[in-house]
């Protein structure tokens, strides 16, 4: 027997009534707290000392590890190890492992065994630790959604609603989870805004990594080019797509004490999954470049894509290189471009276009996969529709860059 | 036998589940962190049984795709026992959900989890009372620490499918 909603409330309420009592709850520790982060007046200063204490966090413990570790092992050990062992120096197969012979430092030798590693494990691996660390407390002792609240005014002026922070956070730290989490929105508009503003905007935390440990003094005007490029355009899709973007409610959960345990947990989890995943795709994607530059392709694309990256975006053509790393790593891309000899406005104009230009292969697939639960035509209508929004994207924000350098009279 | 874990967003479904199989699923303190199912297996009385971790749900009448997910798991294992996991706090939706199953023919035991939160606001749950008017088992949970967690497992076997009705005429027999 079936009963119907309004039936199966009294119900409820019939059994509640009998066996629940709510007590006066003394307002606890957790409860004041609680009220703090939430309340704009107080909840935006403890939002930007939480920023704050990610920075501090960040900066001492990659930097106890890449600088005061890797650089010295990778520098002063392992390159000039291998460049004085490695057998075969001139030849193609020393150029794609090794790199450049003459190379001082592990960082512009641009071979897989030399660059390769070193971005990997030298400069990510202990970036996205910090990073994921942090992020990990900040997600179990509940804060999390006590800054969606915060953030929920802005967003809802875009058409998604708080909720979509939690896709934006996981995107933080990796697209692909991000593109996951968009199933619990509601309608196809809102799935598709979130998906195509988090690939194309979000940057993910390995590249993060890269732009905290090897420019940070640029960080910040990056950042904020990509957020309010986020929330421009956003709107924009917004007001053209059809369809509805309903509200949604979500609990605010109690503040908790992370388990140790479950943090070590959930960071070993995703430091796992670091090393099986993204190192072979670092080494992947500078042993193509390597290939491609060997092949001549490299050097064809700079002199054909050559006008439109030096007139249109105002970098150098020499960045084809690391744009074409990009498809593979990301972060493999931003610490090549930063070993290229440019202005700094150039560099962040080319570090904000790996960012916008075509999402990375592991996040492209699963955008894939999830159009391809409608078939056919959702795969094209994920694809198509992201990557013309992407198009689009890339040469007016891109370019709105170069002139607001233009502009300034720096490029 | 197999087992399904339900009940709503951030009630402490995926840490249960961790808790029962071992496995380690992503367990974090906002809702919507399981969108899809994930399974495992445990052992209850030496025998090993299948249980499968839901994403959250408010209802049976899916909202979303990762709700979606949820009943289209309860639809497909039709012959399976639901842990329906509630937030202790906020009995009254919980409860809600666990009719909508009860209804629909499962074998239900409810873990009343976070109770210790429950606890902390003051919340008093009269539990024998509670088992009386619905007629399965009620076992009081903290699924963090493992508190709980034990009897939970054997009160598996008592649940049997509840008629509605009978709760019904419970609940006005009462009153």
């Amino acid at each position: 027997m079936e009963c119907e909603i309004d039936e199966r409330w009294k119900l409820v309420d019939r059994i509640a009534e009998e066996t629940v009592t709510y007590g006066d709850g003394k307002t606890t520790l957790k409860d004041a707290i609680a009220e703090l982060t939430v309340k704009p007046l107080t909840g935006l200063p403890i939002a930007l000392a939480v920023l704050y204490g990610f920075w501090s966090f960040f900066s001492a413990f990659a930097g106890f590890f890449t600088d005061g570790f890797f650089v010295r092992l990778f520098d002063n050990h392992w390159l000039p190890w291998l460049q004085g062992v490695f057998p075969g120096k001139g030849s193609w197969y020393y150029f794609i492992l090794v790199g450049d012979p003459a190379a001082g430092n592990s960082f512009e030798a641009f071979g897989m065994l030399t660059s390769g590693l070193f971005v990997a494990i030298g400069i990510v691996l202990p970036a996205i630790t910090a990073f994921y660390l942090y992020l990990i407390i900040l997600e179990d002792s509940g804060y999390m959604p006590r800054l969606a609240v915060l953030i929920d005014t802005l967003l809802h002026k875009i058409g998604l609603h708080g909720f979509a922070i939690v896709p934006m956070i996981l995107s933080l730290g990796c697209n692909v989870p991000g593109v996951a989490a968009t199933r619990t929105l509601q309608t196809k508009k809102q799935r598709f805004m979130m998906i195509t503003l988090l690939a194309i905007f979000i940057p993910c935390g390995a590249q993060l990594g890269v732009i905290f440990s090897l420019i940070p003094e640029f960080a910040g005007i990056i950042l904020l080019y990509l957020l309010i490029g986020f929330i421009f355009f956003g709107f924009i899709l917004h007001k053209v797509i059809p369809g509805k973007s309903p509200e949604i409610l979500i609990d605010i959960p109690p503040y908790r004490t992370p388990s140790l345990e479950n943090v070590s947990k959930k960071l070993w989890v995703r430091t796992k999954g670091f090393f099986t995943t993204a190192i072979p795709f670092v080494l992947l994607g500078v042993g193509l470049v390597n290939v491609l530059y060997l092949g001549g392709v490299i050097d064809w694309l700079a002199e054909a894509l050559g006008p439109l990256l030096t007139t249109w975006f105002g970098v150098p053509k020499e960045t084809v290189g690391p744009l074409v790393a990009g498809f593979l790593r990301k972060d493999l891309a931003v610490a090549q471009l930063s070993a290229i000899e440019m202005t700094k406005y150039q560099l962040i104009s080319s570090v904000v276009l790996v960012n916008l230009y075509f999402p990375c292969i592991a996040t492209f697939i699963m955008m894939m996969k999830e159009g391809s639960e409608r078939g056919v035509r959702g795969v094209l209508e994920i694809l198509g529709g992201s990557l013309l929004v992407l198009a689009t994207v890339l040469f007016i924000w891109g370019g709105l860059l170069h002139l607001i350098w233009i502009m300034m009279g720096v490029a | 036998m197999k087992l399904l874990l339900i009940g709503h967003p951030n009630v402490g479904k995926s840490v249960l589940f961790n808790r029962l199989t071992g496995a380690n699923v992503t367990e974090s303190n906002y809702p919507g962190t399981t969108v899809d199912y994930t399974k495992g297996y445990m052992q209850i009385d030496g025998e090993e049984v299948e249980l499968i971790d839901v994403p959250g749900t408010f209802s049976l009448d899916p909202k979303d795709k990762a709700e979606e997910v949820a009943v289209k798991m309860l639809k497909d294992n039709e012959d399976s026992i639901v842990i329906c996991v509630i937030d202790s706090t906020k009995i009254e939706r919980g409860l809600y959900l666990a009719l909508e199953i009860i209804e629909m023919g499962y074998p239900v035991v409810i873990a009343l989890n976070m109770w210790d939160v429950a606890k902390d606001k003051d919340i008093e749950i009269d539990l024998q009372r509670l088992r009386e008017l619905l007629g399965v088992p009620v076992v009081p949970t903290i699924a963090v620490s493992g508190w709980g967690v034990k009897e939970l497992v054997s009160k598996i076997k008592d649940a049997k499918p509840r008629d509605i009705s009978k709760i019904e005429s419970k609940v006005e027999g009462t009153s």
